[in-house]
């Protein structure tokens, strides 16, 4: 009961399997995993009330199988684990990839690497996540920093794997994953929801694998038809396998270039005091809430310091970033990991600012002094 | 009131979990807002297990604690995780069994004997919720009433009777106590 009728304390994890049967999510397959598990609880017994199917699987590799399976077939899935089953899922991940089977993995990061720390937070998989798969590959990533951006995100997620075609991979930390926050969701009530884009017009002759101009090929409604032949192998318009050279190219490059083709609705971030800011400091998940807060503390002792925040990962909005660091003093990148995202930050800025890392991985998360004190530290030299 | 900081400590099975969410929940009864978070070790029992809310008037910001305003101890293991938060003004309540040594740290130290309590109410397992009572009866953060209505409403009804009286014992013993020093 509350004196807000639209407010509740929820947790990142059970926000995370709300949002994404409220996205339209029918089907969650799974291998529950520490600190994820309250994803897989919550949508055992939340699926069944809205006429969705809840598999516990005999392990994550077939978890991701079933994900891809259930959405080849229509129906809008989703699977979550921690480090050790996101690495078990990466080939089928690729396999997604390739076929262009809409799909969305949850990873709540723990301290790695192997089985590591399970009840600890941590940044480690972040490069796991753009590269996990072999070969080149299309990815979208995204990393929520609170209760209400999971199930902002979740929602978002679910569309762009619709759109794209593409599986898509939310990224957060066992803080934001067991985290209960008082929320407000009155805003989602009838978020905007993407379906499918399915085949229409003839069926002689139907490609399924067909540029239809903005590099998402329309996908066949199973059983209306039209001829499909889905296979891991490279293949062309015709989705049967090809090594021919040409054929390869232009599939490759349109698999790769169709997220740069939706480039305004993935990438999303969030810049904070970044205008006369002389460090920025970039920051995501919990992180960036230490980071928020030492922005402040940073501030009230005179330094103009700001925050900017990648909400889209991956691809990372280099255009964003360049225009709010390049003018900086500093660049400070904490991160719960050995350092990951810091090289893509110097890969942008590094010949036009100086670039610090923060890197603590011990499995307790960055605290808001640590990063002010590593900001006075970087400005005094 | 803006973040105001709570952490209940002790070790993994004593209710430190059940007894955040059933705050969090009163806070939020009244109009605050919360943010709750947890750290515990990967065993179904013993082992570091604590809480920690930060309560304010409007959204909080950053949501872990930094600086507490209460600390609850209900094991030794959870002492030292705490000392680099405590302030002079902090009021810790700790359990006289279980904490052989308390934090040596200056601090508005209580020290009751909670898990006994719990067992001459008829079960240990209430030690959590006449902590939970005994710290909102000697800093003030909730309202008894209120707690007692979350009790009401989040408790299986086989045990709501059982913690009513909890939430008793921990009024009477923080009243018996006095003032934290």
């Amino acid at each position: 009961m509350s004196t807000d009728q639209n407010l509740q304390n929820l947790q990142g994890n059970r926000a995370c399997a709300l949002a994404a049967i409220h996205a339209g999510c029918r089907l969650f397959a799974g291998y529950p995993i520490t600190p994820s598990s309250e994803i897989a609880e919550s949508m055992s017994a939340e699926l069944p009330k809205v006429g969705g199917v809840f598999v516990q699987m005999e392990d994550e590799i077939a978890s991701m199988g079933a994900v891809i399976g259930a959405s080849a077939g229509g129906v809008k899935a989703m699977t979550a684990t921690s480090g050790p089953g996101f690495s078990l899922k990466q080939e089928a991940l690729g396999y997604a990839a390739l076929t262009e089977i809409p799909s969305v993995i949850i990873n709540v990061m723990r301290g790695g690497p192997s089985t590591g720390m399970p009840t600890r937070p941590a940044q480690g998989d972040i490069m796991q996540a753009r590269w996990g798969t072999h070969g080149d590959h299309p990815t979208v990533v995204l990393v929520p920093w609170s209760v209400e951006e999971v199930f902002a995100e979740t929602i978002r997620a679910f569309n762009l794997a619709e759109l794209l075609r593409t599986p898509v991979i939310i990224l957060f930390d066992e803080v934001i994953g067991h985290l209960v926050e008082t929320v407000d969701l009155a805003r989602f009530q009838n978020p905007q929801i993407t379906d499918r884009k399915w085949a229409d017009g003839k069926i002689e002759g139907f490609k399924p694998y067909r540029d239809p101009g903005d590099g998402v090929p329309m996908m066949a409604r199973p059983g209306d038809g039209r001829r499909v032949h889905t296979t891991g192998l490279s293949h062309g318009e015709s989705g049967f396998p090809t090594q021919n050279a040409g054929e390869v190219e232009k599939f490759m490059s349109r698999l790769l270039g169709k997220i740069a083709k939706h480039r305004d609705e993935v990438e999303r971030i969030d810049a904070r005091c970044c205008d006369d800011a002389d460090v920025v400091v970039v920051a995501y998940g919990i992180t960036a809430r230490a980071a928020h807060r030492a922005v402040s503390m940073l501030r009230d002792q005179g330094i103009k310091a700001g925050l900017f925040r990648p909400i889209t990962l991956w691809p990372f909005p280099e255009s964003a970033f360049k225009a709010v660091a390049e003018h900086a003093r500093l660049v400070l990148v904490p991160e719960m990991n050995a350092g990951q995202l810091i090289l893509e930050v110097e890969r942008l800025v590094s010949d036009k600012t100086t670039v610090a890392g923060l890197n603590l991985f011990y499995g307790e998360p960055i605290t808001p002094q640590q990063i002010v004190e590593k900001a006075e530290a970087l400005l005094s030299q | 009131m803006s973040d105001f900081q709570i952490r209940l400590s002790g070790s993994g099975g004593q209710g430190l979990q059940l007894a955040a969410e059933i705050l969090a929940g009163a806070m939020l009864s009244v109009g605050k807002r919360v943010a709750q978070s947890i750290s515990y070790e990967p065993t179904s029992r013993g082992g570091l297990s604590r809480s920690d809310l930060v309560i304010g008037d409007e959204a909080v910001d950053y949501p872990l604690v930094t600086d507490l305003d209460c600390l609850l101890i209900l094991d030794q293991i959870a002492v030292d995780g705490s000392l680099d938060i405590i302030r002079p003004s902090t009021v810790v309540l700790m359990d006289s069994d279980r904490v052989t040594a308390a934090p040596k740290v200056e601090c508005k130290l209580v020290s009751m004997a909670l898990v006994r309590a719990a067992q001459g109410i008829g079960n240990v397992r209430t030690a959590n919720i006449i902590a939970l009572s005994a710290l909102a009866e000697l800093s003030g953060f909730c309202q008894a009433a209120t707690l007692r209505q979350m009790v009401e409403e989040r408790m299986p009804p086989r045990f709501v009777a059982l913690n009513l009286d909890a939430l008793a014992k921990g009024i009477e013993l923080a009243r018996s106590a006095g003032s934290p020093e």
